[in-house]
Formats: structure tokens, C-alpha cells, sequence
């Protein structure tokens, strides 16, 4: 085979792309398109002024890496509420069993996928930085 | 035996069984909602239908209709499935599907059947209902908008607590479960509606919202309160025992408990528990390391005979016995007792010369066989609950007769035809001679009673008790005196029971001789639904008899050694798990023993009063943390193994004596069940018995009696004008001082009051919660007036739990103290 061929090849598809939209995102200035079903932070949903979660258990009870901890309480009214309700980022493993077992509809996951930090108590997400804002 | 077939299996079931218990001994399951095992058969639910080829295939209830014979039973057909889910329906048309939010969701009947029957939808619509849910007690919230109608709350309060505090109000779809007046809970709060409730009506406040159901951890226990040896299973969560769970197979009692045992358990996981040792330097407690306070500890007990100790009745049997050890082998000291040395003395005196033994020579479960119950005090109930639980069963169930005789009416004197005989405080043992005494005139005595040891001795001195001359000195006719004397003599099957306790200083050997002497003259003791029960107060109270945990040959006795305390005699005082400042009588005298002693060891749970007072402190660990054997009050010995890690530094009083023998140069078992060996070997009944070998049930060590009458001394009830009698004892679902650590006990009586009846507060011009000042020679206490129609002119009670309110500064350990109550 002629050995110069291959080599013109190659240049004319990187010649090619030189005209072409680039596939780099340039991050962080760039952002990229999350998909709508992607399953980043979790996000407990907030309805009436007022998170939807009923402290029900089912969450910690499906979840696979044992990351979710709730406590449950009552409110003024003898409402059901979550007084404590933490997610550990570091054990989550982003399965969205938590999402699918909630029966209220309460916790979703969002796009949010930046999740790097400096400390590990910082991975440990409390009801107040769940909450969507 | 009945033959049946059950789906097309032929099987066998006794002759009393329904249809739907002859299922489940055959291990056929058919749902059910309104069925307990302790109750009557109601047939509320229709959940249980089967059809019988014999009924022409009709769908009827199985839980209400008896088996006969060759009967033709299909339990799961598809036409019975079909009924089934129209059942399930038309509950969930009404029941709010809130299982989110619902503390009953994971252990709830209806839930479990709606996924077991797969009702998905509904073909009916109509309104939930919009009852208000009644928040007003700590202990028990009722939301009759999940409510199914089962009765099952209805029927345990009135079939086995007999307290009757809910009811079916209204009628047809209206129909709810109210309480009187449509008013909010107010019971004894008991929680035996919460247990059996199959939805989430009756919930249990103290542990809402602390768990789900399925992610606690059960551990089957014996309960740490009274005597009775009730069975329970904690709940356990991150090593908290967060519940106690209710199982209808459990003991005697099948899971029936009273508020103490469900209600309070919080002690164990208590923020006020002790974490580490203490040890007091420059005049306070600090901490300390365990081998820092065990060195002192050691060096103390080198004393011999300077050296004593005290032990609460809530040990197990292995550390008793281990403590008994340390102290007599190592030590060197006989110097060893338990509750105030004179609780124990109706099994240690009493019981030893009448009967020859140190245990009751009957069961529990004589109750329900008996024929005639005589019942020393209504306290019986107060003391133990569950007894008093077996007490109504036997009346309202078996048609048992029941005679009080006590020196205030109480919750048994409401029972169907019971008698209440009440004399004057101080005076039952004259008034069980006087039985005697009829029962001898009326030569109803048993035809083997003459040859009973002591007889003519009896006889003779019986003579002096006459029903008429007692009747003066006691308040009661001559009649009713004959009257009980027919009636115990008469009945084929007759048991005795009295509690015993700290607080029941008449409750002694003399009393004790006086009722083995009424059973023995009558022949009653040693057959099924017969003979005498003494109701130890403490779990372990009988364990510590039966390990001789109390003052024996030169040893001193409880009340001794606080006197040795005082005089200097004994100069170390080792006190496990006792709060005398708080329980023992006369806290004045206490206080000075414990403060005249060189050095006051203490190992217990909490910072007690007694401990606050201690040169070293050693954390204690609950029952919940700890293997051994309790022995309940009819002497059966029971497992049990730790269900939670030891909290903080604490360390079991096992691992405690076991350390400071060793440092004593002596050599330790290596096991509770080592040391349970070595106990089965040398106590009588105990023979044979081994930790595995005990099981979930525990066993009896059997008693044996050597009878004979010893005359019982009765003492001279007090009387001085213008001062009432006052009487000690425990209140209902509290025990010892430790339940003041529960919620449960705490919320039912919070503090201590003194109660009185009618015509003294009326003479007194005092009204209800009025602070009354009671003085007595010893000392004065001021108290809270409660004022009910139970008590009788004359008398007043105070219960004696609560170190805030101490009666024994006011009580020095008589049965009747004469005191002045005044605004």
C-alpha cells in the first residue's frame, strides 16, 4: 500500500474538524446541557412554604448505601416532619431509589453535579441545604 | 380430640377450639383483625370467613364458630378471596390511607392484608371521617379516624384490666370508640388498648416518630419492675431500647403488661446514667478511671468484719450469689442483706417456719384455677399489676370468689361480687387468727390438720382471738369474720395472696405464719388452685432469697448494719444498686449511718440520693445490658441476655464483684453461666437448671413443704386521739424508686401525695391539692391532699417512691404510723 495515503487521510479529517463545532466543553466557563433525568444532589421539594417530607423511613429503609438518616418529629399542629434528614454524599451512590420509594413526591434529584468539597463533614447534607431553593 | 378437615387436610384440634383456632394449631393462617388470643371471641372484622360443606357452603366467621366433628372447612376458596377483598374495601373506604405519616405503617394488621390481598383500588367512594384526635395524655394518642372497629381496645380494658375506659359510641356508620363524656383518655394509661390495636388508632406517644417498626431490633427480655416476671421485647434502635413490643405468645400473661413495663423503660437509655466512676476528692465526686476506683474499692474491703453490704433485689441471681461471695469468702463479712432487712422476712421468717421453705408453695397461674381468692390489701393490684390483671380474669371469666381483706377499699373491691372486709390498719394478723379461730369453732379444719406440728400449741393460743373479741379491736363484725372463715374453709380450691415490699413493714413473718396457718388448717396448700402467694416486690426479690442474700447466723441485718454505721462498728459500706435515703424507713437515721461511715462504695445506674453521698461511684448496668436469671415471685427463673451494649463505662455488677475478687487474691468464674452452674449445684430446686436449658418459657424450681403452725404475734394497733393512721405502700405503676426514671410511671403519678378520705378532709376543712403538713415523731413532710372515697375515716396513705417527697422522713418503719395532718 501506498504509505503516503494514510497519512494524507488523517490530516484531511483533522482538517476536517478544524471546521467543525468543537467537542470540548470548555468547563467551568462553559456549562454543559444536563439531561433532564439526571440524577444529581438531591433535592427535597418544598410545597405550601413547606417541605413535602412526611418523615416516613422509606428512603433510609430502600436506600442501598445506608446514607440517608432521618429523624422524624411533630409540629405545632401534630404534624408529621423530618427534624433531621441528612444525606452523606460520600456514601451515596446516586442509585434514585430514594426518589422512586418516596410516597409523597417529595425528594428529586437534580442536576447539580458539583459536588467536590475541602471537608468531609461538608459532604454531609442537611435538611437546610437539601431544601430547594 | 375433634377430627376436621381443613383444605382438604384431616387434622385435630380440642374440643373447645373455633374454627379459626383449630387453624392456626394446625398452621393454617385465616386473617384476622378484631382477634386476640387473651380475649373473647367478638367476630367484628369478617375478615376470618371460611366456608363449611356442611353449612352449605355459606361464608361464616371461623374466630366465633366452634368446631364439631367431620366438620368440612375450605379457609381460601375463590369466592371467600372475593369476600375478603369487599371486607378490605369497605374499611379502606373510610380508614385515611396516611401510612407515610402513620406510626402504625410496617406493623399494622390492615396494611398487611391490603398487600397481602392486593387491593389496589376502590369501587366505592366516600368522605373520610373528621374525628378530632385526642392529644391530651402523654402516653396514649387516639386517632379514631384510622379506626376499624375491631372492640379489641373496648374488650381489653373491660375483660382484663377492668377499668372500662373506652367504649362504642353511636350507632351504625357514626359508630366510634369514645371514652366517657366524649372526652379526652384518662385511665391508669395502662397501654393494653395501644398493644392490640391492629391500626394505627391507639399509638404509643413515647415512641412516635422514634422508629419505623422494621428497622428495630427485638430482643426478647423479663421486665426489670415487680416480682410478677412478666416477659416483654424491647425495641431496639442505634443501641437504644427504644419500645417494648407487644407479643401475645409471651409468657403466662401473653404479652399483657401494665404502664410500668410498657410505658417505662426509659431508664435504660437515660441521659441521667451514670457514665463513668466517680470518686470523691476534696469533698466532691470526680472522675475517675475504673482501675483508679476499684483500687480503692479493693482496699477498702480488706476490713473483715468492718466491712457490709447492701444489694438492691434487682440484681440477677449470678451476681447476688457472685456478691455473697466477694463478701463472705473474700472479705471476710456476714455482714450482707437486702431490702431494709425486713421486706424478705415473710420468706425468710415466715414462710421458713411455717412452711419450711423460703418461696411460696404456689404459682401465678393458680389464680385462674383457684375457687376463692383471699387478697391481704388492695394493693395487690397497685404492687403488681399483672397479678391484679390474672385477679379479673379469674373473677369476671371463672366466676372466681374474691374476698379482700385490706385497711382501704381499692380497684379490686369494684370487682363483680367481691367482698372488701376493712379493718382497722395494723390489725390483719389478729383478724387472720380470728378466721382461724371460726374456722376451728366450726370444726371446718382439714381432717390431716391436727398432725401438723404445732397444732395444740395453735389451739391454744388461737383462743384469745375470738371473732368478737378482734372484731372490736379491728373494725369488723364477728359475722364477717365468720363469714370469710366459711366461705375460704368451704371452697374446694382456695389461694392467698399478699404483697410484700419495702413499704409494707406489717407484711412480715407474723403476717405471713397467720395466712400458712389459715391454709393449713384448712388443708390447702400443695394441690393445683391452692395455697399462699407472697408478692415479692422487686424482679429478683425471691433470686435474692434463694441465694441467701440476707443476714444469716451472725451477719447483721439491713437496719443493723446502719446502726454499726453509726456506732463506727462497720467502717466500709458496699451498697449495689439500694437507695436507702430514699426507700429504707426513717431517712434521718439513714442519713447519719451513711454519713458516720468511713467509706460508702455505691454501684448503681443513676446519681441517687445514696450515691450523691458515696466516697467511690461505680456505673451500674440496667437489665437490659446484662445476661443472668431472675427469679420472679413464684419462683420462676427466667433468662435473660443483654439487648443493648453497656452505655458509657459502665460495667455489669457480674464484672464488678468478679474484678474486685480477683484483686482480693480469689478466683472469679469466668461466665454468668459458669456461676449459674454453680448456683444450680447447692440451691434447692434449682437442680438442673442451666442457662440454654432455661428456654424462652423459664422453669419452676419447685417448692417443697414441710409444714407447721407457729402462732403468729399480732401487734397492737395504735390509736391516739385526734391523729389519723397512716399507712405506707407502693402506688399504681410504680416500683422501688427506679421508676421515677420512666415516662410512663411518671406521668401516671408524677409526685407524691397523701391521700385521705371525705369526713377528715371535711373536718379538717381540707380541700384536693391542698398542701397538708404531716408530722409524726420523726419528722414532718409537707404533701399535696388527695382526697378519695376508697380511704377510710381515720386513715391516710402516702406512697413512698419519690426521693423529692421522702415519707420516711415522717415513717420510721412501723406498719401504722399516728401522725397530724394539718392545712
Amino acid at each position: 500500500m501506498n504509505p503516503i495515503a494514510p497519512i494524507i487521510n488523517g490530516l484531511s479529517i483533522t482538517l476536517k474538524h478544524m471546521f467543525m463545532k468543537p467537542v470540548t466543553l470548555q468547563y467551568p466557563s462553559e456549562r454543559p446541557k444536563v439531561a433532564t433525568r439526571y440524577r444529581g444532589l438531591h433535592g427535597l421539594k418544598v410545597s405550601h412554604s413547606r417541605a413535602k417530607c412526611v418523615a416516613c423511613y422509606l428512603c433510609p429503609t430502600v436506600c442501598p448505601a445506608k446514607c440517608i438518616t432521618v429523624e422524624a418529629g411533630e409540629d405545632s399542629s401534630h404534624n408529621k416532619i423530618a427534624t433531621r434528614y441528612e444525606i452523606d454524599m460520600l456514601r451515596c451512590i446516586f442509585c434514585g431509589y430514594c426518589v422512586e420509594a418516596c410516597p409523597v413526591d417529595a425528594l428529586k434529584m437534580t442536576g447539580e453535579f458539583e459536588l467536590a468539597n475541602y471537608s468531609r463533614e461538608d459532604f454531609i447534607y442537611s435538611k437546610e441545604r437539601l431544601l430547594e431553593k | 380430640m375433634v377430627n376436621l378437615i381443613i383444605n382438604d387436610k384431616p387434622v385435630t384440634a380440642p374440643k373447645d377450639s373455633t374454627i379459626y383456632d383449630a387453624a392456626k394449631i394446625n398452621g393454617i393462617k385465616i386473617p384476622i383483625l378484631c382477634h386476640d388470643k387473651k380475649l373473647k371471641p367478638f367476630g367484628a372484622c369478617r375478615m376470618c370467613l371460611v366456608e363449611v360443606e356442611q353449612m352449605k357452603g355459606r361464608q361464616i366467621p371461623a374466630c366465633t364458630t366452634p368446631i364439631t366433628e367431620g366438620m368440612i372447612i375450605q379457609t381460601a376458596t375463590p369466592d371467600i378471596i372475593k369476600a375478603r377483598k369487599l371486607v378490605l374495601e369497605l374499611l379502606l373506604l373510610n380508614h385515611p390511607l396516611d401510612c407515610p405519616v402513620c406510626d402504625k405503617g410496617g406493623d399494622c394488621d390492615l396494611q398487611n392484608l391490603t398487600y397481602e390481598y392486593q387491593v389496589n383500588s376502590n369501587r366505592f367512594v366516600d368522605s373520610k371521617f373528621q374525628h378530632k384526635i385526642d392529644y391530651n395524655n402523654p402516653l396514649i394518642e387516639r386517632d379514631m379516624n384510622r379506626c376499624v372497629l375491631c372492640g379489641k381496645c373496648v374488650r381489653i380494658c373491660d375483660q382484663i384490666v377492668g377499668y372500662g375506659a373506652l367504649t362504642f359510641i353511636d350507632r351504625g356508620i357514626e359508630t366510634k370508640i369514645g371514652c366517657e363524656f366524649e372526652d379526652g383518655l384518662n385511665c391508669e394509661f395502662c397501654g393494653s388498648c395501644v398493644s392490640v390495636c391492629p391500626v394505627g388508632s391507639l399509638l404509643a406517644r413515647p415512641f412516635k416518630n422514634k422508629a419505623r417498626f422494621w428497622a428495630l431490633t427485638k430482643h426478647s427480655s423479663v421486665c426489670g419492675y415487680c416480682g410478677t416476671g412478666c416477659n416483654l421485647t424491647l425495641g431496639v434502635k442505634d443501641n437504644k431500647v427504644l419500645t417494648t413490643i407487644y407479643d401475645e405468645n409471651q409468657g403466662f400473661h401473653k404479652g399483657q403488661l401494665c404502664a410500668r413495663g410498657r410505658f417505662g423503660y426509659q431508664f435504660i437509655n437515660s441521659e441521667k446514667r451514670l457514665m463513668t466512676p466517680l470518686v470523691r476528692k476534696n469533698g466532691n465526686l470526680v472522675e475517675a478511671t475504673w482501675e483508679e476506683a476499684l483500687e480503692i474499692v479493693t482496699a477498702r474491703l480488706r476490713g473483715g468484719t468492718s466491712v457490709a453490704a447492701l444489694a438492691t433485689a434487682r440484681l440477677t441471681n449470678e451476681e447476688l450469689s457472685l456478691f455473697k461471695k466477694l463478701m463472705i469468702e473474700n472479705v471476710g463479712s456476714k455482714n450482707i442483706d437486702h431490702s431494709g432487712g425486713y421486706a424478705h422476712s415473710a420468706l425468710t421468717e415466715g414462710f421458713t417456719r411455717s412452711f419450711g421453705t423460703t418461696a411460696a408453695p404456689s404459682t401465678i397461674l393458680d389464680i385462674q384455677k383457684s375457687d376463692y381468692l383471699l387478697v391481704v390489701k388492695t394493693d395487690a393490684y397497685e404492687t403488681h399489676p399483672v397479678i391484679g390483671f390474672e385477679i379479673n380474669l379469674a373473677v369476671k371469666n371463672n366466676g372466681v370468689k374474691l374476698t379482700i381483706l385490706s385497711d382501704k377499699r381499692g380497684k379490686l373491691s369494684k370487682l363483680p361480687d367481691a367482698r372488701t372486709a376493712v379493718h382497722v390498719p395494723g390489725s390483719e394478723v389478729a383478724v387472720l387468727n380470728a378466721i382461724c379461730k371460726s374456722i376451728l369453732d366450726q370444726k371446718l379444719i382439714s381432717a390431716t390438720a391436727a398432725s401438723i406440728p404445732g397444732f395444740a400449741q395453735l389451739e391454744s393460743a388461737l383462743a384469745a382471738y375470738t371473732p368478737e373479741a378482734v372484731a372490736s379491736q379491728s373494725g369488723l363484725t364477728a359475722a364477717e369474720i365468720n363469714q370469710i372463715a366459711i366461705d375460704y374453709a368451704s371452697a374446694a380450691k382456695a389461694l392467698i395472696l399478699f404483697p410484700t415490699g419495702l413499704a409494707y413493714a406489717g407484711h412480715n413473718a407474723e403476717l405471713a405464719s397467720a395466712v400458712a396457718n389459715l391454709a393449713l388448717l384448712t388443708g390447702k396448700v400443695g394441690s393445683e388452685g391452692c395455697g399462699v402467694l407472697c408478692m415479692n416486690e422487686k424482679n429478683n426479690s425471691q433470686g435474692a432469697v434463694d441465694m441467701g442474700f440476707y443476714a444469716q447466723e451472725d451477719g447483721l441485718n439491713a437496719l443493723k448494719i446502719l446502726d454499726a454505721c453509726t456506732s463506727g462498728a462497720v467502717k466500709t459500706l458496699f451498697i449495689a444498686g439500694e437507695n436507702p435515703l430514699a426507700s429504707y424507713p426513717n431517712s434521718a437515721k439513714v442519713k447519719s449511718a451513711l454519713d458516720a461511715v468511713e467509706c460508702l462504695i455505691v454501684s448503681d445506674l443513676f446519681l441517687t440520693e445514696t450515691a450523691a453521698r458515696a466516697d467511690v461511684v461505680l456505673p451500674a448496668c440496667s437489665y437490659a445490658e446484662k445476661e443472668g436469671t431472675f427469679t420472679s415471685t413464684d419462683r420462676r427463673v427466667q433468662y435473660i441476655k443483654p439487648a443493648i451494649k453497656k452505655i458509657g463505662k459502665s460495667r455489669t455488677d457480674f464484672e464488678i464483684f468478679s474484678s474486685l475478687i480477683v484483686a482480693l487474691g480469689g478466683a472469679a468464674p469466668a461466665s454468668p453461666a459458669a456461676e449459674f452452674a454453680a448456683i444450680s449445684a447447692v440451691t434447692p430446686g434449682y437442680a438442673g437448671m442451666t442457662h440454654t436449658g432455661l428456654g424462652v418459657e423459664g422453669c419452676f424450681a419447685p417448692v417443697e413443704v414441710k409444714p407447721a403452725f407457729v402462732v403468729p404475734q399480732s401487734a397492737a394497733t395504735p390509736v391516739e386521739a385526734g391523729k389519723l393512721a397512716l399507712v405506707t405502700g407502693s402506688v399504681l405503676y410504680h416500683n422501688g424508686t427506679l421508676s421515677q426514671h420512666g415516662e410512663g410511671p411518671m406521668f401516671v403519678c408524677p409526685d407524691a401525695y397523701i391521700e385521705m378520705s371525705r369526713a377528715d378532709a371535711r373536718n379538717k376543712t381540707i380541700i384536693e391539692d391542698d398542701l397538708v403538713t404531716v408530722s409524726s415523731p420523726s419528722g414532718t413532710l409537707q404533701l399535696k391532699a388527695k382526697i378519695t372515697p376508697r380511704m377510710p375515716e381515720g386513715v391516710v396513705f402516702i406512697p413512698y417512691h419519690f426521693p423529692a417527697a421522702p415519707v420516711n422522713k415522717v415513717w420510721s418503719g412501723s406498719a401504722v404510723t399516728m401522725v397530724t395532718v394539718a392545712k
